[in-house]
């Protein structure tokens, strides 16, 4: 009781000095919509980049979008990653999240966070294994025993989980350090690390490493993120969150316009992950709505079943997760309705494979 | 207020006296069981309101588990060895740490104490850098010895050194000139006079080094594994942080509680059966 | 801390260590002994600092720092001294809170920081709220001692003055274990800074602050940047401890030399 509504109050107390026509039935408005990233760029530093999601806050869009109604969004970043979402969640600091990583969704919602998934913030693209450049290793199999980064908590854990499968080695051969984006680069350069998963462009550009393993274009290997809204704030602002919803899809939109391409490696480089990485990493997406699509199709709801029980399996989850009433598509599929969008992402069945191709274009 | 109390207990004293021995003891195993008694309130308050909380749900599960989970996971951590793994491993890390250390500020303090020379030279610098919080140390031998175990091991020596090396030269300091005299009326060489003269009269201060290097190394220890770590109790924090599951977090904080408690103690111990030998000899 | 004496000329040879040092460090990187990339020349450890001081950004980051660090000791210092006198003056609750206090204290302190980032977050608070409490269980401890000390003696002239229970605690207990306190407060000065500089590297939210700025140091993998900000941490480090040994002194000049 004490704290919830401490912080419930807190929240409030703007909204309702702000609101006074609220006691009068008028619709609801919240004072601020707090949208939380689960990661930031270099050092910390709140910007981000790889998705239309993180295209929103560069351009501004959620705000342009609230302003007349007063409304001041919060755009939160957080270097713990997918863990430190949850914990801002759980105590009720943040309405939105924009691209999570299956992992920490999943534990989130194993541990009892409510939110409700109203669309994929990306999914795709290719996972390479680094090595320092120093290193004589050839292949996963060469590095038993040695000392692989991961950070822990996070989708990346998964990811590394999945290369061990694919290349039949087995995580208990392994000492994995959990680092975050930041250190696991130092230690790459010391040669404090062995190995990591991670875009190799820019380290091979310094000397600093190179590539072991590609996996490219691989729909197991890479899944999709997700886009929530906390049920509270959903519940009480259904009409906010649809707005939200149509924003976003429109920037989605935007984002997949080949035009648009060289911004948006020029606005993700600002976040301190270098240029090269971004050019490189997305130069061979020929048709950019393979990776920013938000549809929560039969792709999506394979690839976080099959999180799940690897999550299980790992025993990185102590509860169950079930999929019932979490996922929320009714905002989506008003905004593409609205927008004259419904036919124009492709759509891809368990598998991966492309079921419904995307609009011609 | 001491002096109301004082004078009570004086009182109850001379009354005790008059109740012959064996309820003297009885008196006696009462008031401990007394303060005993007292002593548990608070924790067991702290408890009754913990539980209270999760059932409540002031807090949000995902961010205070309740004892029973903490529990559980003690007993699952147990039975399935891997509470004693981490905690072996670092406590091999303070072990470690504390034989470099100790070693080294022995050599310091010692130097620095015995001989002008070495203290000349040596005492400016040794009194500037001792005075570098050992955090501030950190960032550079992340960067000079990596992340491993030579980082936790260099950084909990650092740690160590300071205070050893401090006290043994304060200890060295607050010998009285008295007993080099009489070491020299003996004839004690260099050694003897190390041996027979300056560690008994230098051992209190030795211990209280000792005894604020176990702190320190403690302390420094939790704050490495905190920052990079692939296993010790520190990392079980960090792991259990990353997953949500906070009774992780909860457990290493008891374990490392207990630890510093029964570390704490048992150089306590020692300690005193030293002081006994040393006033016995004296 | 320092056994030399300060009427003596000054000490020349404390100066060859540190020059030895430095000159080896200087021949080690011209001469390419060791890596440069890891081990920096401090002719570039000097330049970068040159240019990070000049840069007005910096110093506000100390400000910050050194804000945190000050505020966070005063709420710590002003609750250890409530506190130790409340354990040393009253026999109960020194039963009732001693042994927790006791207990509590041996858990590292860094050990909290976990569940208090979870509870209240990156920012300022967790960050306050860790330094307060670094700095409490010195200052209390010390208090404790001190008070606890008081003789008999101190409380007959109590008794006979007829000092009422404020009087006693003002005019008495606390110059009488001032002392300790005074003790207790240095720690706590000293705590106080590791407290600040270890959360701001632990709970790093790309605030504003010195440790913040070691960070951003080993993002860029600017080692120079890394040396410098650890020259500055154990700079101030350092004069805090210079100033506290001279507040102490300062506050025991009062009794005088004859006890």
């Amino acid at each position: 009781m004490k704290r919830r509504t401490f912080t419930a109050l807190l929240g409030a107390a703007p909204a309702l000095a702000l609101n006074p026509l609220r006691a009068f039935g008028a619709e609801e408005k919240p004072a601020v919509i707090r949208i939380g990233f689960p990661n930031a760029g270099t050092g910390g530093r709140p910007l981000g980049g790889g998705s239309f999601p993180h295209n929103a806050h560069h351009l501004r869009a959620i705000d342009e979008e609230f302003k007349a109604d007063g409304i001041r969004v919060e755009w939160k970043f957080f270097p713990g990653a997918g863990p430190a979402l949850n914990e801002s969640l759980a105590n009720g600091l943040v309405d939105f999240g924009f691209g999570h990583g299956d992992l920490p969704l999943i534990v989130g919602r194993s541990t009892g966070l409510k939110h409700k998934v109203l669309m994929s913030s990306g999914r795709g693209g290719d996972q390479y294994f680094v090595v320092p450049s120093a290193s004589p290793a050839k292949a996963l199999a060469d590095l038993k025993g040695k000392r692989i980064a991961t950070f822990k908590g996070t989708a990346g854990q998964l990811t590394l989980y999945r290369f061990f499968d694919k290349f039949n080695v087995n995580e208990k051969d392994y000492r994995i350090i959990s680092l975050d984006n930041d250190s696991t680069l130092a230690a790459l350069a010391t040669g404090d690390i062995d190995g990591t998963v991670r875009l190799p462009f820019d380290v091979e550009a310094r000397g600093v490493g190179r590539r072991i393993h590609e996996i490219l274009d691989d729909w197991y290997i890479t899944r999709p993120g997700t886009v929530w809204a906390s049920e509270a704030f959903e519940q009480r602002y259904p009409h906010i969150v649809q707005r939200v919803v149509n924003r976003l899809v429109k920037v989605a939109y935007w984002s997949t316009q080949d035009a648009n391409r060289e911004r948006q490696y020029q606005l993700w480089s600002t976040s301190g992950t270098p240029y090269v990485d971004y050019k490189k990493g997305w130069e061979r997406t020929k048709d950019l709505r393979n990776r920013m699509n938000p549809h929560l199709d039969e792709y999506y709801v394979t690839s976080i079943t099959k999180s799940i029980e690897e999550a299980k399996k790992y025993k990185l989850i102590r509860r169950d997760v079930s999929l019932d009433g979490w996922l929320e598509p009714k905002y989506l599929q008003a905004a593409l309705k609205e927008q004259k969008l419904e036919d124009y992402w492709p759509q891809q069945d368990g598998s991966g494979n492309f079921k419904v191709a995307g609009r011609k274009v | 207020m001491s002096v109301v109390s004082t004078d009570s207990r004086v009182f109850k004293l001379a009354r005790t006296e008059s109740a012959g021995r064996t309820g003297r003891w009885a008196v006696v195993a009462g008031r401990l069981a007394l303060r005993a008694a007292l002593g548990l309130l608070l924790p067991l308050a702290l408890f009754l309101l913990w539980r209270h909380a999760v059932a409540r749900q002031w807090v949000p599960e995902q961010i205070l588990p309740g004892p029973d989970l903490v529990w559980q996971s003690i007993k699952d951590l147990w039975d399935s060895g891997e509470l004693l793994d981490h905690l072996a491993i670092s406590a091999k890390r303070v072990g470690w740490s504390l034989v470099i250390g100790t070693g080294a500020g022995l050599v310091l303090g010692f130097g620095m104490g015995l001989s002008r020379t070495v203290r000349a030279y040596v005492a400016p610098t040794f009194d500037v850098v001792s005075q570098f919080p050992v955090l501030g140390w950190i960032p550079i031998l992340m960067i000079f010895v990596g992340i491993d175990e030579a980082l936790k091991i260099s950084a909990i020596s650092i740690a160590v050194v300071v205070p050893v090396a401090v006290n043994a030269q304060k200890g060295i300091a607050n010998i009285p000139r008295a007993l080099f005299e009489v070491g020299r009326v003996y004839g004690f060489t260099g050694a003897q006079v190390v041996r027979r003269v300056v560690l008994p009269a230098a051992a209190p201060s030795l211990f209280t080094g000792v005894r604020q290097a176990v702190m320190q190394a403690w302390l420094t220890l939790v704050f490495v594994e905190l920052l990079a770590s692939s296993e010790g109790i520190g990392y079980l924090m960090v792991w259990g942080r990353q997953l949500a599951q906070l009774d992780l977090v909860v457990v290493g904080m008891l374990v490392i509680g207990v630890v510093g408690v029964v570390l704490d103690l048992a150089l306590r111990l020692v300690e005193a059966r030293l002081q006994r030998w040393r006033v016995a000899a004296f | 801390m320092s056994v030399m004496s300060n009427t003596e000329r000054f000490n020349w040879r404390g100066l060859v260590l540190p020059a030895a040092l430095l000159a080896l460090w200087v021949v080690a990187t011209s001469a390419g002994w060791v890596d440069t990339k890891l081990i920096v020349a401090p002719g570039s450890v000097a330049r970068v600092a040159l240019h990070t001081m000049a840069d007005p950004l910096f110093w506000q980051g100390v400000a910050y720092s050194l804000g945190r660090d000050v505020s966070g000791f005063a709420v710590g210092a002003v609750g250890g001294i409530v506190l130790g006198t409340l354990l040393g003056v009253s026999r109960l609750a020194d039963r009732i809170l001693g042994p927790t206090f006791h207990t509590v204290r041996q858990i590292s302190l860094f050990a909290w920081l976990p569940l208090l980032s979870s509870w209240l977050g990156y920012g300022e608070l967790s960050k306050l709220v860790f330094i307060a409490l670094s700095t409490l269980y010195p200052v209390a401890l010390g208090t404790f001692e001190g008070v606890r000390g008081v003789t008999k003696a101190h409380a007959e002239v109590a008794r006979v003055f007829r000092f009422s229970a404020g009087q006693t605690l003002w005019r008495l207990i606390l110059p009488a274990a001032s002392p300790q306190i005074a003790t207790g407060l240095t720690l706590g000065l000293v705590y106080a800074w590791v407290a600040t500089i270890g959360s701001e590297f632990l709970l790093a939210n790309w605030g504003n602050g010195l440790g913040n700025i070691v960070i951003k140091g080993r993002a860029a993998f600017n080692v120079e940047l890394i040396v410098f900000g650890m020259l500055a941490i154990g700079l101030v480090g350092v004069f805090f401890n210079k100033v506290a040994a001279r507040l102490e002194a300062k506050a025991l000049a009062w009794r005088g030399p004859v006890r």
